[in-house]
């Protein structure tokens, strides 16, 4: 028998700059068209921006505060979207009001304050889910398939390269200060990476890392070496650097490439032969209704709007999500465990008298002489 | 070099290799400007301070130049910008009180050097075809009329292709080569006008340290006259790319392409109206859906593809002569550091870096990782 269908979710928003604007509003707009939900408030201390979103929500309460919203309304999911230092406070504030949240990665900015969330949310038993968006590609997901059913054999070995000139609109320079991002690129589009890496092929348990920030920089370019349980191999990412980007995983019996720009396809070649194009086909629920009406992600965007369904399916029908608390954290710990062995990264174009001058004013060169 | 230098268009190529430079130098007088957070990003490993200013807006500019009394303009951006941009830039420079303003323009903005010993303060051509050129050209000239004012000095610098790790004019010939679209004019026998990142740089640092910079037009370059087929030829080496597969392209007259066609539509206001009207998720489909069409997909990047000839690399490779260089050397006393041997290595190290070249298999991706960490360790 089909389950009635589930009420109209309220939704609020903290943090309504860049990410909200440009990853979550046109998701969230099809959501409330759909009569899926609705956004019910916007929370940020800066006018403008609760202004400029509220033109898309005109029926969102505004408020300047977590502590002002939750007085009034209880959300059933929160999105936490604030600058990554403030994501624990945010999701512990939304967690504590009973509301269920989907928290921007990175998570946290430090792993004892993920561990909070993690813990906050067993306790309230509220889903904490981690917006990885990647892992909702059907490239993502039917290579996941393809490794678990041995298409390309054993002894794995994989390199990610991934690389533009930074172009996100920040409003402030938090994404840039260690104290207020955690790191850089790492961080930022490591996070991604570090997470479908461990639904790969089992979280890293070792390597090495190496990136090119200074004392009062966080890193634009890195490079890290990766022993996972499944396979080994390495990461290439950069804020600065127009690397070709790329993910190419080889094995005993076949090898696999994947656009990271192109979510529904991947080639394959087995045991030498031709390459062959696969469209991936994976859907995910379109909607709350118990059996519902899938889709395809056919864009990044798209992802987005199916992970915000995901999200609520588990709140409303106790369905997993795809990154949960305990694996937002387990990335946290991941890139903290490199950052503690960082070491200066060689950058080509630099003079050998740049490149001397780099290494010795590394950042993990002050961490080292105050410890 | 007394006051701070005021680095305008710092997010940008040049710009955040003067100030990657400058930091390694260990110098502190370098004051970056940028219009938008988002720039700061490209630097963000240095963690230098920046200051906010839209070059577009004297009002906006003036704050972020106090207290420097020289101003590097190295903005790119929107050609139907560059006047303004450049306007508003030389009012703020002087409102601030700086000594000296060094401008960034071009040598395209004669279209290709058609005579021997060009004049360094040879009028631009107006009538260029290419929009970029053609408003250059037009903040050339605003400029012009404003050398003879004593408050403040204002130094034009023509160079001809800025080249090096982090240029277009790297990254385009490398990629073409590797998927044999690249193409050679009247088999390469046109002057390659290079001008090596570093050594424009080197340049820059000549003018500001210079006590009384005489306002001018000045052209720069790298010191070896080179063709477009020395070029092609030094990079296809380095990459492994096979000249044979170099397409032969007639001298005679320039025959439209598609890309040609392509990007007149863009530069249509229309175009960019309808840009800016579409949602995100609108434009990533309509994007993906082109790029498919144009079989534009990273797979392609290693086939032989078809030479497409864009207008603005036919006139390029038919440039006849060098820009003579000898007014900026005599005036500044500047030498150049970077050869055009060293120049090529250190461009395929960055390509090589950047995976262009020797694409990092998963078999390979073991010994290039941990050369490069054992590298960073050792020194």
């Amino acid at each position: 028998m089909t389950q009635p269908p589930a009420a109209r979710a309220d939704i609020a928003i903290i943090g309504c700059g860049a990410a909200a604007e440009g990853l979550y509003r046109d998701a969230l707009k099809r959501l409330q068209s759909r009569g899926i939900a609705r956004v019910s408030a916007l929370v940020d201390p800066n006018p403008a921006r609760t202004a400029a979103l509220a033109r898309h929500f005109p029926s969102a309460r505004i408020f300047a505060t977590p502590a002002e919203a939750f007085a009034n309304i209880t959300p059933v999911l929160t999105i936490v979207a604030s600058p990554p230092s403030l994501h624990a406070q945010h999701a512990l504030d939304a967690l504590a009001a009973g509301s269920h949240v989907l928290c921007e990665k990175p998570m946290a900015v430090r792993a004892e304050e993920a561990e909070r969330m993690v813990t906050a949310a067993r306790l309230a038993r509220r889903v904490l889910a981690v917006g990885m968006t990647r892992r909702m590609y059907p490239s993502i997901v039917q290579t996941q398939a393809l490794l678990a059913e041995g298409a390309l054999g054993d002894r794995l070995r994989f390199a990610y390269r991934e690389g533009r000139v930074y172009d996100w609109p920040v409003s402030s320079d938090a994404a840039f200060r260690r104290a207020t991002a955690g790191g850089g690129v790492l961080m930022d589009i490591g996070s991604h990476v570090l997470d479908f890496l461990g639904a790969l092929f089992g979280p890293p348990t070792g390597g090495s890392y190496a990136d090119d920030a200074r004392a009062d920089g966080v890193e634009a370019n890195c490079r890290l070496e990766l022993a996972c349980p499944d396979a080994s191999g390495v990461v290439q990412l950069s804020w600065n650097q127009p690397l070709v980007t790329s993910f190419t995983i080889a094995g005993s019996a076949g090898e696999l490439t994947l656009d990271p720009g192109r979510i529904d396809a991947l080639r394959l070649r087995r045991d030498g032969g031709t390459w062959e194009t696969r469209m991936c086909v994976t859907t995910w629920p379109s909607d709350l209704e118990p059996r519902g009406r899938c889709g395809l992600p056919r864009s990044h965007p798209d992802c987005i709007y199916y992970q915000l369904v995901q999200v609520l399916r588990a709140a409303v029908h106790g369905e997993p999500v795809p990154v949960d608390g305990e694996k937002g954290l387990a990335v946290i710990r991941t890139i903290e465990s490199f950052y503690e062995r960082a070491t200066s990264l060689r950058l080509p174009w630099l003079t050998a008298a740049e490149q001397s001058e780099a290494d010795v004013h590394h950042w993990s060169q002050q961490r080292w002489a105050a410890a | 070099m007394g006051g701070g230098v005021a680095v305008l268009g710092a997010g940008g190529f040049v710009g955040s290799r003067l100030l990657e430079r400058a930091v390694h130098a260990g110098r502190r007088d370098i004051v970056p400007v940028v219009r938008g957070l988002r720039s700061v990003g490209r630097a963000a490993n240095l963690g230098v301070s920046y200051r906010l200013g839209d070059a577009s807006r004297p009002d906006s500019l003036k704050p972020a130049l106090a207290g420097c009394d020289a101003v590097v303009n190295l903005t790119t951006g929107d050609p139907g910008d560059i006047v303004r941009t450049t306007e508003s830039i030389y009012s703020a420079a002087l409102a601030a009180g700086a000594r000296v303003l060094i401008h960034l323009s071009s040598a395209s903005v004669y279209g290709p050097v058609e005579r021997p010993n060009l004049p360094d303060d040879a009028p631009p051509w107006l009538g260029h075809w290419m929009p970029y050129a053609r408003q250059k050209g037009r903040a050339e000239n605003f400029l012009r009329q404003r050398m003879a004012d004593p408050r403040l000095a204002i130094v034009v610098l023509r160079p001809g292709l800025i080249w090096g790790p982090g240029s277009p004019w790297v990254l385009g010939p490398a990629t073409d080569l590797l998927r044999g679209a690249a193409y050679l004019v009247d088999s390469g026998n046109g002057i390659c006008n290079l001008m090596y990142v570093d050594n424009l740089l080197r340049s820059i640092d000549a003018v500001l340290a210079h006590a009384a910079a005489p306002s001018g037009f000045y052209h720069v370059g790298d010191d070896e006259t080179r063709t477009w087929s020395d070029y092609y030829i030094a990079l296809a080496a380095g990459l492994g790319a096979d000249i044979a597969k170099i397409h032969a392209v007639p001298g005679d007259r320039f025959r439209a392409g598609p890309r040609d066609r392509i990007e007149e539509l863009k530069a249509l206001p229309m175009y960019r109206q309808l840009k800016d009207r579409l949602p995100i998720a609108a434009r990533a489909a309509m994007k993906l859906r082109v790029v498919r069409a144009l079989g534009g997909d990273r797979a392609a990047v290693t086939a032989n593809g078809n030479a497409v000839v864009t207008r603005e690399l036919w006139h390029l490779q038919t440039t006849r002569y060098p820009l003579p260089t000898g007014k900026f050397r005599a005036t500044f006393g500047h030498r150049n550091t970077v050869s055009f041997r060293s120049g090529v290595a250190a461009s395929l190290a960055w390509l090589r870096f950047i995976g262009v070249c020797e694409p990092e298999t998963p078999g390979k991706a073991a010994q290039a990782d941990s050369g490069a960490l054992a590298v960073g360790r050792g020194a």
